[in-house]
Order: structure tokens, then sequence, then C-alpha cells
């Protein structure tokens, strides 16, 4: 059941996804823009943020292996 | 005859409006940007399972509170004065500039403000996802509160979704969708908005390099340089690209904007060698650069992305308004006509024939003796041309320096970002006490763009309120020069304090930084257990 409410909550947000697109592309491709350009940059930054976790584990283990 | 409008409370409620709305924009980007900037944050924080990145939300969240509290104090009074200093403006076209101003009201700004408050005291009491979409839903109401404002201001620009109606003397609706699909209005949210975000990455970076500078938080102070970094970055590059689609959307409809933003006094037919001025020093009075650096063949495909569009220069602008102002005075003494008897069939014909000039006729009763257009003949016609003319064109001088003060402090913005965000990936950033130097000092450069970008907007629409519809000097109440002078003073004493009060608290909060770790480590559980106490992190490296 848990799995079927959460494929129509996806199915729905996919539908409000598509129409949202389809008008913003038509009658607002700057308001488009917006929207696509401010999700790949937070999306982009907490990547950033994930990879300096990385980057920390591994200068982490560099140190452990020297010691 | 006493003289219908005076120039003085004019011009000093444009001051007052000006330093308002000034003073009200010293607060809104950082809004528009720290939102965002916190959902990032949180993001991490939920994907990764990191009380650190809580913790930075929170303590980031704190400044942002600060700054949003006396955002919304400076911004109430601005709707009013609408009404109060703005009363012809706001009866010509209240009905539709009053929309998206009710909407920002009782949609965004109700959205905001409800859930900024479950954002600050609504970690302890639910998940941590359904924070996060609280946090997003903050973000997205501050922007969406800027999209309608901006719209507003757009039709001020560009006025689309309006008609002139000589029954009511006002601009009526025609269509919601032509007023918030706009163009200008679209260019403007997309440019604003992204303008805020580079703000708010510059406030987090700036900050943090005075963190890393000073040795305090250091954990805290390098994940969140990444981050405001590349958030900053990407946003830089953005502010700049849709800023020039705004100044090609804007030029073809504000030709004067454009030529007065570029100091174009004259036409230049070869298109393609045109030249450009990187700097000048415009006389209005003598119609020319008394000194300009010129780079040629960079004109045309710069302001018009092609090689054979003309751009209109400013004397030439001024012999085009003529028959426009001609004809404007002719559909205004019909306006008047059908007003003083709605029978008069004939004056109405007249109006609607030189209905879309009415704004010039508007603008010429300035120069009109006693500013009655009838007193206008055949003797002092052209005087009255001459300097209505003129008047079309907004001050060369501020908008010439304003735009490329904007321009510069957004190039090199663009550069801190990109060496912030090449050795903040590299881990190197502390090897660099010189970039996180100029990044804590250039923390006030967006600030400086932001405000200089609102003067080109706004000083290049001048002379009108709404653009070839209404002037701004019949836009204004009928106060007296005491009543304007005295609310003057008052504003700018209470808004001086709310600066005053907004720059202690930061400074005092800023420099106080995130709490050290003094209670001992220890995960989170899931659905913030710990909310509401001061989380501390369990470094994986100290790097103190």
């Amino acid at each position: 059941m848990k799995n079927l409410l959460t494929f129509i909550g996806l199915a729905a947000v996919m539908v409000l996804s598509l129409f949202l697109a389809v008008i913003t592309g038509d009658y607002g491709p700057w308001y488009f823009a917006w929207l696509v350009g401010t999700t790949m940059i937070v999306l982009i930054s907490a990547a950033g943020a994930i990879m300096f976790e990385r980057q920390d584990e591994e200068q982490l283990r560099k140190q452990g292996s020297n010691h | 005859m006493d003289m219908l409008i005076n120039p003085t409370v004019v011009e000093l409620s444009r001051l007052q409006f000006a330093l308002t709305a000034l003073y009200h924009f010293l607060f809104v980007p950082l809004t528009l940007g720290m939102t965002f900037i916190l959902a990032t944050m949180e993001t991490v924080y939920v994907i990764t399972g990191k009380p650190i990145y809580k913790e930075m939300t929170q303590f980031w969240g704190k400044l942002f509170g600060i700054n949003f509290a006396l955002g919304v104090a400076t911004g109430l009074t601005m709707e009013f004065e609408f009404g109060t200093n703005w009363s012809m403006y706001s009866h010509f076209v209240g009905d539709i500039f009053g929309t998206p101003l009710a909407i920002e009201g009782l949609m965004a700004f109700f959205m905001e403000s409800t859930f900024v408050g479950v954002m600050f005291f609504g970690w302890e009491r639910m998940s941590r996802k359904a924070h996060l979409v609280v946090t997003y839903l903050v973000a997205l109401g501050s922007n969406l509160s800027a999209l309608w404002i901006l719209i507003a201001n757009g039709f001020m620009q560009d006025p689309r979704g309006g008609t002139f109606d000589p029954n009511t003397m006002r601009m009526q609706f025609s269509s919601f969708i032509e007023l918030i699909f706009n163009p200008d209005a679209q260019a403007k949210f997309v440019h604003t908005s992204i303008a805020g975000f580079v703000t708010g990455s510059m406030f987090v970076m700036g900050i943090s390099a005075y963190y890393l500078l000073t040795n305090k938080r250091k954990d805290i102070a390098l994940r969140s340089f990444r981050i405001a970094a590349l958030f900053g970055v990407i946003s830089s590059i953005g502010v700049i690209t849709l800023g020039d689609a705004l100044g090609y959307i804007d030029g073809q409809k504000q030709p004067t904007k454009l030529a007065a933003m570029e100091a174009i006094w004259n036409t230049d037919y070869n298109t393609v060698s045109a030249s450009w001025n990187l700097i000048a020093i415009p006389s209005r009075a003598e119609q020319k650069n008394v000194f300009a650096v010129s780079i040629p063949y960079i004109l045309t495909p710069l302001l018009t992305h092609s090689e054979t569009t003309v751009i209109p220069g400013i004397i030439q602008l001024e012999q085009e308004a003529k028959p426009k102002i001609v004809n404007g005075i002719k559909a205004m003494i019909a306006l008047k006509e059908y007003n003083a008897d709605h029978s008069n069939t004939q004056a109405l014909t007249t109006f609607k024939q030189y209905e879309n000039d009415m704004g010039y006729g508007f603008l010429a009763m300035q120069f009109a003796p006693d500013q009655d257009l009838k007193k206008i003949n055949a003797t002092n016609l052209p005087s009255v041309l001459d300097k209505t003319a003129k008047d079309t064109i907004p001050n060369v001088w501020v908008e010439f320096w304003s735009f490329r003060l904007m321009v510069a402090a957004g190039f090199f913005m663009l550069a801190l970002f990109a060496f912030a965000a090449y050795f903040s990936l590299k881990n190197e950033i502390e090897k660099h006490p010189g970039l996180l130097k100029l990044a804590m000092w250039s923390i006030s450069l967006p600030w400086v763009a932001v405000e200089f970008g609102w003067i080109t907007a706004e000083n290049g629409r001048q002379p009108w309120s709404v653009f070839g519809w209404l002037p701004t000097f019949v836009s204004a109440s009928t106060h007296s020069v005491g009543y304007m002078v005295f609310s003057l003073i008052g504003f700018t004493l209470l808004y001086s304090s709310f600066i005053a009060a907004e720059l202690y608290l930061m400074f005092k909060y800023a420099r106080l930084g995130p709490q050290e770790d003094h209670h001992g480590h220890g995960a989170e559980p899931a659905g913030g257990g710990m909310a509401g106490q001061p989380t501390f992190a369990k470094l994986s490296m100290d790097r103190k």
C-alpha cells in the first residue's frame, strides 16, 4: 500500500512538472529557465558539499595510514 | 493661476520613493539568496545525515532571520507610499498595478511568513524531510514574493494587459495572462532573483572566509565556503547572461533607456563598425560625450545580438518623439472635452485616433503655459516640443555610470567566485589568504551591484512612471513641500535606524559565529531528536 501511495505521489509530481514545463515553456520561457536553473544551482552546490565529505574522508584515511 | 503640479513636490516624492526602495532593497536580495542556500545546506543534511549541516543551517538561518524581519518592516511602508505620495498613479493604474501587489501579500508573503516560523521553531516538531520541505517553501515563498512585485514593475516598464478607459480616466485590466507573462517582468524576475542568490553567496562566503582567517569553526567555515562558492559562481554566470537578456528586452521597448545606458547621442548607420563606449563623460547640454574611450565593432552585436540592427541615438529619439507629442496634445485636449461632455462623440473619436500617444500629451503639460495644453499655440508650440522632446530622455550621466558600476561589480564577483570555487574544490582555499581576505572585503559588493542595477532600471524609465502612458510628474500626490520634507526626514531617520540595527545585529552574531563544540559528540537520530538544541558535529577531520 505504501509503495502504491508513493507511486501515485511521484506520478502526480511528474504530471505537475510536465504541466508546468509546457505552460511556462510556451508562455514564460524565463520563468521556466528560473525553475530549471535554480534547481541546478541547488543540486550542484549540494553535490559540492557531498564531494567535500568524500575528500574529507579520503584525507582522514591517508592521515590514518601514515601513522 | 496656481501651478497644477508643483515640481518640487514631485522631486521630493521621487527622492522619498527612491530612498525607501533603495533602503528596502538592502534587505531583499539577501533573503532571496539565503533561503535557497539554507535549503541547500539542509538538503545535504537530509542526504548525508551529518549533523554539522543542520548546525550550519541553523547558524546561517539566524543571520537570515535578522535580515528577514527588517526586510518585512521596510517593505510594508512602500505599499502605503503608492497611496499617500503617488495618488494619481494609483488612480490611473491601480486596477492593474494593485492586483500583483495584493497577490504578493495574500499568497507569497503569507506563505513565506507562515513557513519561516515553522522553519525556525519546527526542528523538533517534525521529521527531517518534512522540515526540509518547509525550508524549500520559505525559499519559494520569498522568491514568489519578488515575482509578483517584479510583475508589477514589469507593467511600469512595458505596460501590457491593460487598456485606458476614457470614461473612468484610468487603465483597466484586459489580460491577466499578458500581465504575468510580460517579457520584461519575466526577465527582470530571473535577473533579480539570481542577483539575490549572488548576494547570499557572497555573504556566506565572505563570513566563512573571516572564520577561516581567524581560525573559528573551520569545520563549518570550509563547508559553508564550498557551498557558497559553487552557488555564487553559477549564479554569477546566470545573473550576467540574464542581465544581458533583460537589457535586450528593455532596449526594444525603451530605446531611450538603451541610448542613455550606452551614451549614444548620434545614430551610427554603419552598424558593423559602431563603437561601444567603455567609459564616457556625457554632456546633456552639449548633447555629446566630452570624453570617451570607445571600442569599435562591439556595440551592435552586444546590444542587439545582430550585426545589422541600427541603434537610434538620443538626438534621433528626440526628433522621433515630436510627432508623438503633437498627437498626444490632441489626444489630451480631446479627452478633456469628452470628460466635460460625454455626449461629445467627436471628441471621443479624436481621442481614440491619438490615444496611443496620450502619454506624450501628459508630458507636454509641464511645458505648456499654466500647464494648460489649450494655451499652446503656433508661437509657443516649437518651444514646448523642444522641451518635451528633451524631457523624454533620462539622465544620461546617471544611467551610463550606474549601469557600468553594476556590470563591473558583477564581473568582479564572477572572477572571485570562480577562483574561490576552484581552490575550494581542490581543498586548497586555506593556502590562499589573499583570496580569503578579498572574499571578506567583498561582502558589500553585491549590494552595490543591485542598488546600481535598480538605479539603472528606474532612472532609465524616466520621465515615465508607466512607460509611454503616464509621466512621473503627473503621478504624484498634491502634498505641500513641508509635508514632503517632514515625511522624507522621518523615513530617512526610521530606515537609517533599521539599517543600524541590522548592521549591529549582523556584526554581533557573525563575529560570535557558530558556538564551539563543548558538549561532546554524537550522531543525531533521524527526525531531529536533538532538535531545538544546539547540534554539535563529530568532526571527521580537525582543521582547527
